[in-house]
């Protein structure tokens, strides 16, 4: 797309000069002498971050009860938007919650404070202060089963206090394992864990592989392909109550489902007709509906909105990102840069995909309908990138010492983790929906 | 020409010839025995047998000009048309009494290999395949309730879903050429993409080794 804006432009600039057929042939050269520079350009570009978002904040976060600090502070840390400021920079000490604070003595070390305790009832307060007015916010977060989701929300609200965006902490990962790969007795589980990878908790053991996890809108239910009947076929599964149901297993392959924004309908990949096209299924009703028609492999449906879903497809010849409308009809092919570009995913206006560079995958982003993008990984094998629900971060795998590893990065670039995760080989992570409660 | 320059030329070929060696030695899944080795040059006994540098004609599967050309997995059908064809003309090519079910555990017999491996991110067959895929073909021509499962798979790079789609367009090219002897219908593809590997190594080795599509008879 970059190339093509810049060969409209050189071509309507240059458009006046031409008189005759030797300034023609001259503008003609000069012209691609300017595109070569201004692709070499776009080319050195993209390899930097863009700084979208500003620079990390300082914040402190002081110790509190019940280990809730550190969790806050790895949450904000892991956005690339904060900078945790460390304890013996904090002088003199911070006095506990309730206690006096003189938030301006520290306005040259921090931007804000955070002080926190547990209250009647179990539940978290917390308080926000800013350094450079003193403006104080409190949050009280009530108690969860699950402990550490009380920090996440705490995580989350002060997010939201200072940077005005919706924050996604307090979300889930589900992502698959296998142990005793390349053996004969490989175990495949399907699991789902707290967003920072803790509580991992396994919801399906297989000794076939399984597959391409993908949450409902809501977040009550995943999709997912297994194999445990020899072939692939397409499953969705209640998490809260381990219900689940086939959705398809027509011959050939049943890939790579995605649920539409209103939850009803699954894109996925059928090769029933012989080759791999994607269709819409009605979830509920069975309905199916053939999306594209080429002799190419289209696989890797994504959905932009309702009406349309973006999709790998190497109908050019090698594999790229594509749109198509949600009914069928034509391709708009969108990605150009580079011989490998797929398994897009799209969360608050934001696409990441896998891009081939120089021999390696790794994990890019844009901005939807911008034309830059941003790589954000730097591994050899980096794939399945899957966006938090509020665009900030992207979950995906690398190889670390040979084995695939669960990492967030956020958006910014600037804050890369490795994430928990049960042993055994790690793929597919697909970040939840907002939680509902 | 000195004489210096002459004796470096065969020195030359006898290094080419010993790396082609080494890497079929390094191919654990040739399995044929190399009982006629046609036009090639057979340098030491590597646990492939047929020889990376062999060239032929096939017979039967319509395709000639059977050539190690990327010294990946080329030495594979190079055995493949080697051990069973042996010579230039494809002599003895059509000897319908090997093409039995006993021949598919049968070390000796080409029914026995059941593994055909694919370029990079491609799923049309390479031509030294041809043979042996047209030999199976004929065995579920003559054993009609005979059932066979491609299974594709693709190496770890690129995404996996994709490589889902890959494997099985791999499987559905071999079930086409197969389907020549019309027996489509005894066959069921089955696409794992990267999910199955047969090593877990992250060079162009093992890549080459995972980018396969496998024969699986039921019961056999």
């Amino acid at each position: 797309m970059n190339k093509i804006s810049y060969k409209e432009k050189i071509y309507k600039k240059r458009g006046g000069w031409v008189f005759n057929i030797y300034s023609y042939f001259f503008t003609l050269a000069l012209s691609l002498v300017l595109l070569l520079m201004a692709s070499n350009a776009s080319a050195e570009l993209e390899l930097h971050i863009s700084k979208t978002s500003s620079d990390e904040i300082p914040i402190y976060i002081a110790n509190f009860a019940g280990g809730a600090s550190g969790i806050i502070a790895a949450d904000l840390k892991r956005s690339g938007r904060f900078k945790i400021v460390p304890h013996s920079q904090m002088k003199p000490r911070i006095s506990p919650f309730g206690g006096s604070l003189n938030a301006g003595a520290y306005q040259k070390v921090t931007d804000y404070i955070v002080r926190g305790k547990q209250v009647g009832g179990g539940d978290l307060q917390i308080e926000l202060v800013s350094t450079s007015d003193n403006a104080k916010t409190y949050f009280r977060i009530t108690p969860n089963i699950n402990r550490r989701r009380v920090a996440h929300k705490a995580a989350d609200s002060i997010y939201e206090k200072v940077t005005r965006r919706k924050g996604a902490f307090d979300t889930r990962l589900s992502y698959v394992t296998v142990i005793n790969k390349a053996t004969k007795n490989p175990t495949f589980r399907l699991y789902i864990a707290d967003s920072d990878g803790y509580n991992p908790q396994a919801i399906l053991s297989s000794r076939k592989p399984i597959m391409s996890p993908a949450w409902s809108p809501d977040g009550s239910e995943l999709a997912y392909v297994s194999f445990e009947t020899n072939s692939s076929a397409v499953y969705v599964q209640n998490i809260f109550t381990g219900d689940k149901r086939k959705i398809s297993a027509r011959e050939g392959i049943n890939s790579a489902p995605a649920w539409s924004p209103d939850g009803t309908q699954l894109a996925l990949s059928l090769s029933v007709n012989g080759n791999p096209e994607i269709y819409t299924i009605n979830v509920r009703t069975g309905h199916l509906q053939q999306v594209t028609h080429s002799s190419a492999i289209d696989t890797e449906p994504v959905w932009q909105s309702r009406g349309a879903i973006i999709f790998t497809s190497n109908r050019g010849g090698s594999p790229q990102l594509y749109r198509i409308s949600s009914r069928g009809g034509k391709a708009k092919r969108l990605t150009f840069n580079g011989k490998y570009n797929s398994a897009a995913d799209i969360a608050n206006n934001k696409m990441t995909f896998v891009t081939g560079r120089r021999g390696a995958f790794q994990i890019a982003l844009k901005s939807i309908g911008s034309s830059g993008r941003d790589i954000l990984s730097n591994g050899r094998q980096d794939e399945s990138p899957s966006l938090s629900p509020n665009g900030a971060m992207v979950a995906y795998t690398t190889l670390r010492g040979g084995e695939n590893t669960l990492a967030v990065i956020s958006d910014n670039g600037k804050s890369r983790q490795f994430l928990k995760s049960p042993a055994g080989d790690v793929r597919e992570p697909a970040w939840s929906p907002y939680l509902h409660q | 020409m000195t004489t210096k320059t002459l004796l470096i030329i065969p020195m030359l070929i006898s290094i080419l010839a010993l790396g082609a060696c080494s890497q079929n030695q390094n191919d654990k899944g040739a399995i044929g025995s190399n009982t006629g080795s046609g036009t090639s040059k057979t340098i030491g006994k590597g646990k492939g047998g047929g020889s990376g540098t062999s060239s032929g004609t096939i017979g039967r599967g319509g395709a000639s000009g059977v050539s190690s050309r990327d010294g990946r997995g080329g030495s594979r059908g190079g055995s493949a048309g080697g051990g069973r064809n042996g010579g230039n003309g494809g002599n003895s090519a059509s000897n319908s009494g090997d093409i039995t079910l006993a021949g598919l555990n049968d070390p000796n017999n080409l029914l026995s290999q059941r593994v055909i491996y694919f370029d990079y991110d491609k799923a049309s067959i390479r031509p030294e395949y041809m043979i042996l895929i047209n030999t199976h073909a004929q065995l579920l021509a003559k054993y009609p309730n005979l059932k066979m499962r491609l299974e594709g798979h693709a190496d770890e790079r690129g995404s996996r879903e994709y490589n889902v789609a890959l494997s099985e367009s791999r499987a559905q090219s071999v079930r086409s050429i197969m389907g020549i002897e019309g027996v489509s219908g005894q066959i069921k593809t089955i696409g794992y993409g990267e999910e199955l590997p047969v090593v877990t190594g992250h060079d162009k080795k093992s890549w080459q080794k995972n980018r396969r599509v496998e024969i699986k008879y039921d019961g056999h």
